[in-house]
Protein backbone atom coordinates (compact mmCIF):
# COMPACT_ATOMS: atom_id res chain seq x y z
CA UNK A 1 0.00 0.00 0.00
CA UNK A 2 1.31 3.50 -0.80
CA UNK A 3 2.18 5.62 2.42
CA UNK A 4 0.45 8.24 0.37
CA UNK A 5 -1.50 8.97 -2.69
CA UNK A 6 -2.70 12.24 -3.84
CA UNK A 7 -4.95 11.98 -7.26
CA UNK A 8 -4.95 15.90 -8.85
CA UNK A 9 -4.96 17.31 -5.93
CA UNK A 10 -6.58 20.68 -6.07
CA UNK A 11 -7.10 23.22 -3.20
CA UNK A 12 -8.56 27.00 -3.90
CA UNK A 13 -9.42 29.28 -1.21
CA UNK A 14 -12.10 31.06 -0.17
CA UNK A 15 -10.25 34.25 -1.57
CA UNK A 16 -10.19 32.79 -4.85
CA UNK A 17 -6.28 31.89 -4.36
CA UNK A 18 -5.10 28.26 -5.88
CA UNK A 19 -2.78 26.88 -3.59
CA UNK A 20 -2.58 24.09 -4.90
CA UNK A 21 -3.04 22.91 -8.54
CA UNK A 22 -3.67 19.33 -9.73
CA UNK A 23 -1.21 17.65 -7.89
CA UNK A 24 -0.33 13.73 -8.31
CA UNK A 25 2.05 11.72 -6.61
CA UNK A 26 2.22 8.93 -4.46
CA UNK A 27 4.95 7.75 -2.02
CA UNK A 28 5.79 4.78 -1.04
CA UNK A 29 6.33 3.60 2.82
CA UNK A 30 9.77 4.40 4.52
CA UNK A 31 10.68 6.99 1.76
CA UNK A 32 11.93 10.25 2.69
CA UNK A 33 10.03 12.41 0.40
CA UNK A 34 11.51 15.96 -0.53
CA UNK A 35 8.58 18.54 -1.28
CA UNK A 36 10.65 21.60 -2.34
CA UNK A 37 9.94 24.94 -3.42
CA UNK A 38 9.94 28.66 -1.90
CA UNK A 39 7.30 29.61 0.34
CA UNK A 40 3.97 30.21 -1.13
CA UNK A 41 4.35 27.23 -3.44
CA UNK A 42 1.75 24.98 -2.23
CA UNK A 43 3.68 22.67 0.09
CA UNK A 44 1.89 23.72 3.89
CA UNK A 45 -1.35 23.89 1.98
CA UNK A 46 -0.80 20.18 0.96
CA UNK A 47 0.32 19.01 4.27
CA UNK A 48 -2.81 20.01 5.44
CA UNK A 49 -4.90 18.42 3.08
CA UNK A 50 -2.83 15.59 3.61
CA UNK A 51 -4.11 15.51 7.57
CA UNK A 52 -7.80 16.51 6.82
CA UNK A 53 -7.04 20.46 8.21
CA UNK A 54 -8.65 21.04 4.84
CA UNK A 55 -10.99 19.68 2.08
CA UNK A 56 -9.89 19.53 -1.31
CA UNK A 57 -11.39 21.87 -3.66
CA UNK A 58 -10.84 19.18 -6.64
CA UNK A 59 -8.63 15.68 -6.55
CA UNK A 60 -8.38 12.82 -3.99
CA UNK A 61 -5.89 12.04 -1.66
CA UNK A 62 -5.03 9.29 1.01
CA UNK A 63 -2.69 8.63 3.51
CA UNK A 64 -2.25 4.87 4.19
CA UNK A 65 -5.33 4.35 2.41
CA UNK A 66 -7.58 6.61 4.62
CA UNK A 67 -9.18 9.51 3.08
CA UNK A 68 -8.13 12.86 5.78
CA UNK A 69 -11.17 14.78 4.58
CA UNK A 70 -13.50 11.97 5.91
CA UNK A 71 -11.08 10.10 8.56
CA UNK A 72 -9.09 13.08 10.09
CA UNK A 73 -8.54 11.61 13.46
CA UNK A 74 -7.62 7.94 11.57
CA UNK A 75 -5.06 9.76 9.57
CA UNK A 76 -3.88 11.97 12.93
CA UNK A 77 -3.10 9.00 15.03
CA UNK A 78 -0.76 7.46 12.12
CA UNK A 79 0.95 10.73 11.66
CA UNK A 80 3.24 13.32 13.17
CA UNK A 81 3.30 16.78 11.89
CA UNK A 82 5.78 19.19 12.79
CA UNK A 83 4.86 23.00 11.04
CA UNK A 84 5.54 26.40 11.81
CA UNK A 85 2.01 26.78 13.08
CA UNK A 86 1.40 24.29 15.59
CA UNK A 87 2.96 25.22 18.91
CA UNK A 88 2.98 23.82 22.42
CA UNK A 89 1.88 25.33 26.18
CA UNK A 90 4.58 27.82 27.23
CA UNK A 91 3.25 27.30 30.76
CA UNK A 92 4.24 23.65 30.80
CA UNK A 93 7.67 22.41 30.71
CA UNK A 94 9.53 20.51 27.89
CA UNK A 95 8.67 17.24 29.30
CA UNK A 96 5.18 18.20 30.60
CA UNK A 97 4.21 19.33 27.34
CA UNK A 98 5.46 15.62 25.81
CA UNK A 99 3.63 13.74 28.64
CA UNK A 100 0.32 15.73 27.49
CA UNK A 101 0.65 15.23 23.91
CA UNK A 102 1.64 11.60 24.71
CA UNK A 103 -2.14 11.19 26.96
CA UNK A 104 -3.82 12.65 23.71
CA UNK A 105 -2.27 10.46 21.86
CA UNK A 106 -3.72 7.37 23.88
CA UNK A 107 -0.60 6.65 25.20
CA UNK A 108 -0.57 5.70 29.13
CA UNK A 109 1.24 8.99 31.91
CA UNK A 110 4.40 6.61 32.75
CA UNK A 111 4.70 5.60 28.85
CA UNK A 112 4.23 9.02 27.67
CA UNK A 113 6.73 9.96 30.02
CA UNK A 114 9.53 7.40 29.34
CA UNK A 115 9.09 8.11 25.33
CA UNK A 116 9.27 11.94 26.54
CA UNK A 117 12.60 11.26 28.05
CA UNK A 118 13.99 8.93 25.46
CA UNK A 119 13.12 11.27 22.63
CA UNK A 120 14.98 14.16 24.39
CA UNK A 121 17.53 12.38 25.41
CA UNK A 122 17.88 11.96 21.39
CA UNK A 123 17.14 15.48 20.42
CA UNK A 124 19.56 16.83 23.11
CA UNK A 125 16.75 18.16 25.39
CA UNK A 126 17.58 16.73 28.28
CA UNK A 127 19.31 19.58 30.22
CA UNK A 128 15.85 21.81 29.48
CA UNK A 129 13.19 18.69 30.76
CA UNK A 130 12.45 20.62 33.28
CA UNK A 131 12.51 24.23 31.76
CA UNK A 132 8.86 25.93 30.90
CA UNK A 133 8.50 26.21 27.36
CA UNK A 134 8.77 30.28 27.00
CA UNK A 135 12.23 30.03 27.85
CA UNK A 136 13.00 28.19 25.12
CA UNK A 137 14.68 29.59 21.76
CA UNK A 138 13.74 28.72 18.33
CA UNK A 139 15.80 25.97 17.88
CA UNK A 140 15.19 24.51 21.00
CA UNK A 141 11.12 24.71 20.64
CA UNK A 142 11.57 22.98 16.86
CA UNK A 143 12.99 20.13 18.54
CA UNK A 144 10.88 19.58 21.07
CA UNK A 145 8.33 19.77 18.12
CA UNK A 146 9.88 17.12 16.91
CA UNK A 147 9.89 15.11 20.41
CA UNK A 148 5.85 15.48 20.32
CA UNK A 149 5.54 14.35 16.54
CA UNK A 150 7.40 11.51 17.02
CA UNK A 151 5.61 10.59 20.55
CA UNK A 152 2.89 7.92 19.65
CA UNK A 153 5.80 6.23 17.09
CA UNK A 154 3.87 7.63 14.43
CA UNK A 155 4.11 5.50 10.41
CA UNK A 156 4.68 9.14 8.43
CA UNK A 157 5.92 12.17 9.21
CA UNK A 158 4.78 15.43 8.03
CA UNK A 159 7.64 18.14 8.56
CA UNK A 160 7.38 21.63 7.37
CA UNK A 161 10.68 23.54 7.33
CA UNK A 162 11.88 21.11 10.20
CA UNK A 163 15.16 22.97 10.30
CA UNK A 164 14.29 26.53 9.98
CA UNK A 165 15.65 28.67 12.62
CA UNK A 166 18.39 25.66 13.78
CA UNK A 167 21.95 26.12 13.93
CA UNK A 168 23.78 24.13 11.62
CA UNK A 169 25.05 21.72 14.08
CA UNK A 170 21.45 21.42 15.44
CA UNK A 171 20.07 20.95 11.55
CA UNK A 172 22.72 18.59 11.25
CA UNK A 173 21.93 16.82 13.95
CA UNK A 174 17.88 16.53 13.30
CA UNK A 175 18.79 15.76 9.58
CA UNK A 176 21.19 12.57 10.93
CA UNK A 177 18.00 11.33 12.85
CA UNK A 178 14.74 11.99 10.01
CA UNK A 179 17.24 9.51 7.89
CA UNK A 180 18.02 7.16 11.22
CA UNK A 181 14.03 6.81 11.52
CA UNK A 182 13.06 6.32 8.05
CA UNK A 183 15.92 3.70 7.76
CA UNK A 184 15.23 1.48 11.20
CA UNK A 185 12.09 2.13 11.60
CA UNK A 186 10.67 2.58 8.45
CA UNK A 187 8.69 5.62 8.41
CA UNK A 188 7.67 7.57 5.70
CA UNK A 189 8.77 11.13 5.57
CA UNK A 190 7.53 14.02 4.07
CA UNK A 191 9.85 16.89 4.09
CA UNK A 192 8.59 20.26 2.95
CA UNK A 193 11.58 22.67 2.78
CA UNK A 194 12.62 25.48 0.82
CA UNK A 195 16.66 24.53 1.66
CA UNK A 196 17.29 22.47 -1.10
CA UNK A 197 20.79 21.48 -0.19
CA UNK A 198 19.53 20.45 3.21
CA UNK A 199 16.98 18.89 1.23
CA UNK A 200 19.99 17.11 -1.18
CA UNK A 201 21.59 15.27 2.07
CA UNK A 202 18.32 13.20 3.61
CA UNK A 203 15.84 12.96 1.10
CA UNK A 204 15.37 9.81 -1.65
CA UNK A 205 13.20 11.38 -3.62
CA UNK A 206 11.91 14.74 -4.91
CA UNK A 207 8.97 16.85 -5.74
CA UNK A 208 9.47 20.47 -6.76
CA UNK A 209 6.49 22.51 -6.49
CA UNK A 210 6.58 26.16 -8.08
CA UNK A 211 2.92 27.99 -8.02
CA UNK A 212 0.93 25.45 -6.52
CA UNK A 213 2.39 23.13 -9.47
CA UNK A 214 4.25 19.80 -9.12
CA UNK A 215 6.66 20.61 -12.22
CA UNK A 216 9.16 17.61 -11.74
CA UNK A 217 9.45 14.15 -9.36
CA UNK A 218 11.79 11.73 -9.24
CA UNK A 219 15.11 10.99 -7.63
CA UNK A 220 17.91 13.14 -7.86
CA UNK A 221 19.10 11.02 -11.04
CA UNK A 222 16.19 11.57 -12.36
CA UNK A 223 15.68 15.17 -12.26
CA UNK A 224 19.16 15.51 -13.52
CA UNK A 225 18.13 13.54 -16.64
CA UNK A 226 15.39 15.56 -17.18
CA UNK A 227 17.37 18.93 -17.40
CA UNK A 228 20.53 17.86 -19.48
CA UNK A 229 22.96 14.51 -19.67
CA UNK A 230 26.38 15.84 -18.49
CA UNK A 231 27.99 17.54 -15.41
CA UNK A 232 30.17 21.07 -15.09
CA UNK A 233 34.21 20.70 -15.28
CA UNK A 234 35.42 23.31 -12.89
CA UNK A 235 39.33 24.20 -13.81
CA UNK A 236 42.10 26.52 -12.62
CA UNK A 237 44.47 27.18 -15.04
CA UNK A 238 47.76 29.49 -15.90
CA UNK A 239 47.77 30.60 -19.38
CA UNK A 240 44.44 29.19 -20.09
CA UNK A 241 44.15 28.88 -24.07
CA UNK A 242 41.49 31.13 -25.30
CA UNK A 243 37.88 30.05 -25.85
CA UNK A 244 38.28 26.65 -24.26
CA UNK A 245 35.94 27.55 -21.13
CA UNK A 246 34.26 30.67 -19.48
CA UNK A 247 36.16 32.13 -17.49
CA UNK A 248 34.44 32.44 -13.76
CA UNK A 249 36.93 34.08 -11.95
CA UNK A 250 40.58 34.67 -11.85
CA UNK A 251 42.47 31.56 -13.36
CA UNK A 252 39.20 29.65 -13.17
CA UNK A 253 37.61 28.30 -15.36
CA UNK A 254 34.25 26.25 -16.24
CA UNK A 255 32.27 24.46 -19.09
CA UNK A 256 29.65 22.02 -19.70
CA UNK A 257 30.80 18.18 -20.74
CA UNK A 258 28.84 14.68 -20.71
CA UNK A 259 30.40 12.65 -19.13
CA UNK A 260 34.33 11.97 -16.87
CA UNK A 261 35.72 10.26 -19.61
CA UNK A 262 36.23 13.92 -21.74
CA UNK A 263 38.71 15.02 -19.06
CA UNK A 264 41.74 13.29 -19.65
CA UNK A 265 41.36 14.75 -23.41
CA UNK A 266 40.55 18.04 -21.66
CA UNK A 267 43.36 18.03 -19.74
CA UNK A 268 45.79 16.92 -22.71
CA UNK A 269 44.60 19.51 -24.95
CA UNK A 270 45.06 22.30 -22.08
CA UNK A 271 48.79 20.69 -21.30
CA UNK A 272 49.81 20.53 -24.64
CA UNK A 273 48.60 24.48 -24.99
CA UNK A 274 51.25 25.49 -22.46
CA UNK A 275 48.86 25.94 -19.96
CA UNK A 276 49.64 25.35 -16.24
CA UNK A 277 46.69 22.89 -14.41
CA UNK A 278 46.27 23.87 -10.64
CA UNK A 279 43.00 21.92 -10.02
CA UNK A 280 40.26 20.31 -11.88
CA UNK A 281 37.00 19.05 -10.61
CA UNK A 282 33.44 17.82 -12.21
CA UNK A 283 30.32 18.42 -10.31
CA UNK A 284 26.91 16.88 -10.86
CA UNK A 285 23.61 19.59 -10.95
CA UNK A 286 22.38 20.21 -7.64
CA UNK A 287 18.58 20.00 -6.98
CA UNK A 288 19.45 24.15 -6.73
CA UNK A 289 20.68 24.06 -10.33
CA UNK A 290 17.62 21.84 -11.63
CA UNK A 291 15.31 23.54 -9.45
CA UNK A 292 16.30 27.00 -11.19
CA UNK A 293 16.75 25.57 -14.71
CA UNK A 294 13.22 24.18 -14.70
CA UNK A 295 11.77 27.36 -13.04
CA UNK A 296 13.59 29.40 -15.33
CA UNK A 297 14.71 31.49 -12.12
CA UNK A 298 18.50 32.15 -12.06
CA UNK A 299 18.03 33.94 -8.22
CA UNK A 300 18.31 32.67 -4.62
CA UNK A 301 14.81 30.83 -3.64
CA UNK A 302 12.86 33.36 -1.56
CA UNK A 303 12.72 32.57 2.03
CA UNK B 1 -10.36 7.60 24.87
CA UNK B 2 -11.78 8.53 28.42
CA UNK B 3 -7.84 9.25 29.31
CA UNK B 4 -7.32 11.12 26.30
CA UNK B 5 -10.31 13.64 27.18
CA UNK B 6 -9.68 13.60 30.50
CA UNK B 7 -5.89 14.37 30.17
CA UNK B 8 -7.07 17.74 27.78
CA UNK B 9 -9.41 18.82 30.85
CA UNK B 10 -6.39 18.52 33.49
CA UNK B 11 -4.18 20.20 31.30
CA UNK B 12 -6.73 23.14 30.38
CA UNK B 13 -7.79 23.67 33.96
CA UNK B 14 -4.03 23.49 34.89
CA UNK B 15 -3.69 26.02 32.33
CA UNK B 16 -5.93 28.35 34.28
CA UNK B 17 -4.52 28.12 37.95
CA UNK B 18 -1.01 28.25 36.90
CA UNK B 19 -1.94 31.22 35.37
CA UNK B 20 -1.59 34.04 38.17
CA UNK B 21 -3.24 36.58 36.18
CA UNK B 22 -6.53 34.43 35.12
CA UNK B 23 -6.68 32.46 38.32
CA UNK B 24 -6.75 36.58 40.24
CA UNK B 25 -9.82 37.27 37.83
CA UNK B 26 -11.31 34.13 38.60
CA UNK B 27 -10.92 34.44 42.37
CA UNK B 28 -11.94 38.26 42.64
CA UNK B 29 -15.63 38.16 41.83
CA UNK B 30 -16.47 35.27 44.06
CA UNK B 31 -14.73 36.70 47.21
CA UNK B 32 -16.52 40.11 46.34
CA UNK B 33 -20.02 38.38 46.14
CA UNK B 34 -19.88 36.16 48.85
CA UNK B 35 -17.39 37.77 51.76
CA UNK B 36 -17.27 41.13 51.43
CA UNK B 37 -20.83 42.23 50.27
CA UNK B 38 -22.63 40.08 52.76
CA UNK B 39 -19.71 40.89 55.84
CA UNK B 40 -20.62 44.60 54.88
CA UNK B 41 -24.62 44.45 54.72
CA UNK B 42 -24.47 42.50 58.30
CA UNK B 43 -22.28 45.28 59.10
CA UNK B 44 -24.48 47.99 58.34
CA UNK B 45 -27.85 46.23 59.08
CA UNK B 46 -25.77 45.39 62.93
CA UNK B 47 -24.61 49.20 63.28
CA UNK B 48 -26.63 51.78 61.24
CA UNK B 49 -29.29 53.47 62.96
CA UNK B 50 -32.03 51.43 62.09
CA UNK B 51 -34.96 53.00 64.22
CA UNK B 52 -34.53 56.43 61.37
CA UNK B 53 -37.78 56.62 59.43
CA UNK B 54 -35.89 56.46 55.91
CA UNK B 55 -34.85 53.16 57.28
CA UNK B 56 -38.20 51.95 58.23
CA UNK B 57 -39.91 52.92 54.86
CA UNK B 58 -37.42 50.61 53.38
CA UNK B 59 -38.09 47.81 55.32
CA UNK B 60 -41.84 47.94 54.61
CA UNK B 61 -41.25 47.28 51.18
CA UNK B 62 -39.36 44.49 51.63
CA UNK B 63 -40.35 40.88 51.85
CA UNK B 64 -40.05 39.93 55.46
CA UNK B 65 -41.94 37.22 55.98
CA UNK B 66 -42.35 36.91 59.40
CA UNK B 67 -42.80 40.71 60.80
CA UNK B 68 -43.16 39.16 64.38
CA UNK B 69 -39.23 38.61 64.70
CA UNK B 70 -36.61 41.25 65.47
CA UNK B 71 -36.01 43.50 61.87
CA UNK B 72 -31.80 42.57 61.78
CA UNK B 73 -33.23 38.77 62.14
CA UNK B 74 -34.92 39.18 59.49
CA UNK B 75 -32.69 41.05 57.40
CA UNK B 76 -30.30 38.73 57.18
CA UNK B 77 -32.86 36.10 56.43
CA UNK B 78 -33.14 37.92 53.58
CA UNK B 79 -29.91 38.35 52.74
CA UNK B 80 -28.91 34.82 53.02
CA UNK B 81 -32.59 33.52 50.79
CA UNK B 82 -33.32 35.53 48.64
CA UNK B 83 -30.36 38.24 47.61
CA UNK B 84 -27.02 35.82 48.11
CA UNK B 85 -28.59 33.08 45.36
CA UNK B 86 -28.93 35.74 42.66
CA UNK B 87 -24.71 35.98 43.22
CA UNK B 88 -25.04 32.13 42.17
CA UNK B 89 -26.10 32.68 38.75
CA UNK B 90 -23.28 35.36 38.19
CA UNK B 91 -20.53 33.16 40.04
CA UNK B 92 -20.62 30.30 37.40
CA UNK B 93 -20.99 32.63 34.63
CA UNK B 94 -17.99 34.61 35.04
CA UNK B 95 -15.88 31.50 35.72
CA UNK B 96 -17.05 29.90 32.99
CA UNK B 97 -16.23 33.14 31.12
CA UNK B 98 -12.73 33.24 31.73
CA UNK B 99 -12.05 29.23 31.81
CA UNK B 100 -14.03 28.91 28.36
CA UNK B 101 -12.34 31.93 26.81
CA UNK B 102 -8.78 31.19 27.93
CA UNK B 103 -9.23 27.65 26.85
CA UNK B 104 -10.26 28.17 23.14
CA UNK B 105 -9.45 31.90 22.10
CA UNK B 106 -6.61 31.52 24.14
CA UNK B 107 -5.31 28.18 22.36
CA UNK B 108 -5.76 29.81 19.22
CA UNK B 109 -3.83 33.32 20.27
CA UNK B 110 -1.30 31.19 21.27
CA UNK B 111 -0.91 28.78 17.89
CA UNK B 112 -1.63 25.28 20.43
CA UNK B 113 -4.65 24.97 18.56
CA UNK B 114 -3.47 23.42 15.63
CA UNK B 115 -1.49 21.05 17.43
CA UNK B 116 -4.08 19.48 19.82
CA UNK B 117 -6.37 19.14 16.51
CA UNK B 118 -3.80 17.09 15.23
CA UNK B 119 -4.42 14.58 17.64
CA UNK B 120 -6.59 11.44 16.72
CA UNK B 121 -9.50 12.67 18.73
CA UNK B 122 -12.30 14.32 16.29
CA UNK B 123 -13.19 17.99 16.93
CA UNK B 124 -16.15 17.03 19.19
CA UNK B 125 -14.32 15.24 21.16
CA UNK B 126 -11.91 18.00 21.90
CA UNK B 127 -14.63 20.14 22.00
CA UNK B 128 -16.47 18.46 24.58
CA UNK B 129 -13.26 17.81 26.38
CA UNK B 130 -12.53 21.85 26.59
CA UNK B 131 -16.87 22.06 27.31
CA UNK B 132 -16.35 19.72 30.28
CA UNK B 133 -13.59 21.43 31.93
CA UNK B 134 -15.14 24.87 31.50
CA UNK B 135 -17.91 23.23 33.50
CA UNK B 136 -15.86 21.27 35.91
CA UNK B 137 -13.83 24.88 37.13
CA UNK B 138 -16.74 26.91 36.91
CA UNK B 139 -18.79 24.30 39.50
CA UNK B 140 -15.74 24.07 41.68
CA UNK B 141 -15.75 27.67 42.18
CA UNK B 142 -19.21 28.02 43.06
CA UNK B 143 -19.29 24.98 45.46
CA UNK B 144 -15.96 26.62 46.97
CA UNK B 145 -17.89 29.94 46.99
CA UNK B 146 -20.79 28.31 48.28
CA UNK B 147 -19.05 26.79 51.54
CA UNK B 148 -16.84 29.86 52.10
CA UNK B 149 -20.17 32.21 52.01
CA UNK B 150 -21.77 30.27 54.51
CA UNK B 151 -19.06 29.70 56.81
CA UNK B 152 -18.34 33.57 57.33
CA UNK B 153 -21.86 34.34 57.05
CA UNK B 154 -22.56 31.85 60.33
CA UNK B 155 -19.50 32.94 62.38
CA UNK B 156 -20.27 36.71 61.55
CA UNK B 157 -24.27 36.22 62.36
CA UNK B 158 -23.06 34.09 65.45
CA UNK B 159 -20.72 36.38 66.99
CA UNK B 160 -22.84 39.62 66.19
CA UNK B 161 -26.10 38.09 67.09
CA UNK B 162 -25.69 34.79 68.88
CA UNK B 163 -27.35 32.44 66.48
CA UNK B 164 -27.01 30.17 63.23
CA UNK B 165 -28.87 30.92 60.37
CA UNK B 166 -30.18 28.28 58.14
CA UNK B 167 -30.14 28.32 54.22
CA UNK B 168 -33.72 27.23 52.56
CA UNK B 169 -34.53 24.54 50.05
CA UNK B 170 -33.92 27.35 47.59
CA UNK B 171 -30.17 26.66 47.71
CA UNK B 172 -30.78 22.93 46.43
CA UNK B 173 -32.01 23.74 43.25
CA UNK B 174 -29.49 26.70 42.60
CA UNK B 175 -26.38 25.01 43.21
CA UNK B 176 -27.59 21.92 41.88
CA UNK B 177 -29.70 22.87 38.45
CA UNK B 178 -29.51 26.92 38.23
CA UNK B 179 -25.74 27.46 38.26
CA UNK B 180 -24.70 24.58 36.18
CA UNK B 181 -27.28 25.15 33.36
CA UNK B 182 -26.53 28.92 33.35
CA UNK B 183 -22.87 27.85 33.56
CA UNK B 184 -23.38 25.50 30.42
CA UNK B 185 -25.01 28.38 28.36
CA UNK B 186 -21.85 30.86 29.34
CA UNK B 187 -19.56 28.23 27.88
CA UNK B 188 -21.53 27.49 24.95
CA UNK B 189 -21.75 31.47 23.70
CA UNK B 190 -18.28 31.68 24.44
CA UNK B 191 -18.12 28.57 22.44
CA UNK B 192 -20.00 29.30 19.48
CA UNK B 193 -18.15 33.30 19.70
CA UNK B 194 -14.70 31.49 19.70
CA UNK B 195 -14.48 30.40 16.04
CA UNK B 196 -14.88 33.74 14.61
CA UNK B 197 -13.27 35.63 17.94
CA UNK B 198 -9.53 36.79 17.44
CA UNK B 199 -8.85 37.46 20.88
CA UNK B 200 -9.88 36.59 24.61
CA UNK B 201 -11.73 40.04 25.21
CA UNK B 202 -13.76 39.30 21.55
CA UNK B 203 -15.28 35.85 22.93
CA UNK B 204 -15.78 37.09 26.56
CA UNK B 205 -18.12 40.17 25.11
CA UNK B 206 -20.87 37.33 23.66
CA UNK B 207 -21.28 35.76 27.37
CA UNK B 208 -21.77 39.41 29.00
CA UNK B 209 -25.48 39.69 27.57
CA UNK B 210 -26.30 37.34 29.73
CA UNK B 211 -25.64 38.70 32.73
CA UNK B 212 -28.33 41.22 32.47
CA UNK B 213 -31.53 38.91 33.03
CA UNK B 214 -29.33 37.90 36.12
CA UNK B 215 -28.48 41.48 37.35
CA UNK B 216 -32.34 42.13 36.75
CA UNK B 217 -33.26 39.04 39.06
CA UNK B 218 -30.80 40.39 41.27
CA UNK B 219 -32.33 44.12 41.74
CA UNK B 220 -36.06 42.30 42.21
CA UNK B 221 -34.76 40.67 45.57
CA UNK B 222 -33.65 44.39 46.79
CA UNK B 223 -36.53 46.10 45.48
CA UNK B 224 -39.13 43.35 46.41
CA UNK B 225 -40.23 43.55 42.70
CA UNK B 226 -39.36 40.11 41.65
CA UNK B 227 -38.53 37.63 44.69
CA UNK B 228 -37.28 34.52 43.79
CA UNK B 229 -38.96 31.41 44.88
CA UNK B 230 -38.22 27.75 44.80
CA UNK B 231 -40.93 27.60 41.89
CA UNK B 232 -39.19 30.39 39.94
CA UNK B 233 -35.66 28.85 40.11
CA UNK B 234 -36.91 25.68 38.78
CA UNK B 235 -38.84 27.32 36.14
CA UNK B 236 -35.75 29.32 35.25
CA UNK B 237 -33.29 26.18 35.68
CA UNK B 238 -35.53 23.90 33.59
CA UNK B 239 -35.35 26.42 30.84
CA UNK B 240 -31.69 26.99 31.34
CA UNK B 241 -30.91 23.63 31.01
CA UNK B 242 -32.99 23.21 27.92
CA UNK B 243 -31.83 25.62 26.68
CA UNK B 244 -27.59 24.74 27.24
CA UNK B 245 -28.10 21.99 25.69
CA UNK B 246 -29.89 22.59 22.72
CA UNK B 247 -27.12 25.41 22.08
CA UNK B 248 -24.61 22.86 23.02
CA UNK B 249 -25.73 21.03 19.91
CA UNK B 250 -26.16 23.56 18.04
CA UNK B 251 -22.74 24.78 18.58
CA UNK B 252 -20.64 21.89 17.89
CA UNK B 253 -22.29 20.64 14.64
CA UNK B 254 -20.65 24.05 12.50
CA UNK B 255 -17.41 23.25 13.49
CA UNK B 256 -15.06 22.28 11.02
CA UNK B 257 -11.30 22.54 10.53
CA UNK B 258 -10.96 25.04 8.55
CA UNK B 259 -12.94 27.75 10.24
CA UNK B 260 -11.58 27.21 13.54
CA UNK B 261 -7.46 27.70 12.29
CA UNK B 262 -8.38 30.88 9.84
Amino acid sequence: MNAVTMNSLSKIYAGGKKAVDSVSLSLSQGEVFGFLGPNGAGKTTTVKLLNGMLSPTEGSTSVFGIEPSQNPEKVHALSGVVTEHAQMYDSLTGIQNLIFYGSVFGLGETESKKRGMELLEQLELSDAKDTKLAAYSTGMRQRLSLARALIHQPQILFLDEPTSGLDPESAQNVHSMIRRLSAEKGITVFLCTHQLRYAQEICTRYGLMAEGRLIAEGTLEALRSRIHAGMQVKLKVKNMPPDLARRTDDDTYELPIRSEDEIPQLVQQIAGAGGQIYHVSSKLPSLEDIYFTLTGKKEELPQ
Amino acid sequence: MKNQILAIVKKDIRGITSNHRMFATLLVVPIVLTVLVPTLFILIMRFAPTESPDFQKLLAMLPLAEQNEDTFKNMLRLLLNYMLPTFFMLIPIMAASVMAACSFVGEKEKRTLETLLYCPLSLKQIFRAKVLAAFLLSMLVSAISFAVMLIVLETETCLLAGFFLLPDAKWLLILLLVSPAVSLIAITLIVKTSAKAQSVEDAQQGAVFLLFPVLMLLVGQFTGVLLINAWLLLVIGIVCALLAVLLLKQSMSHFKYETLLK
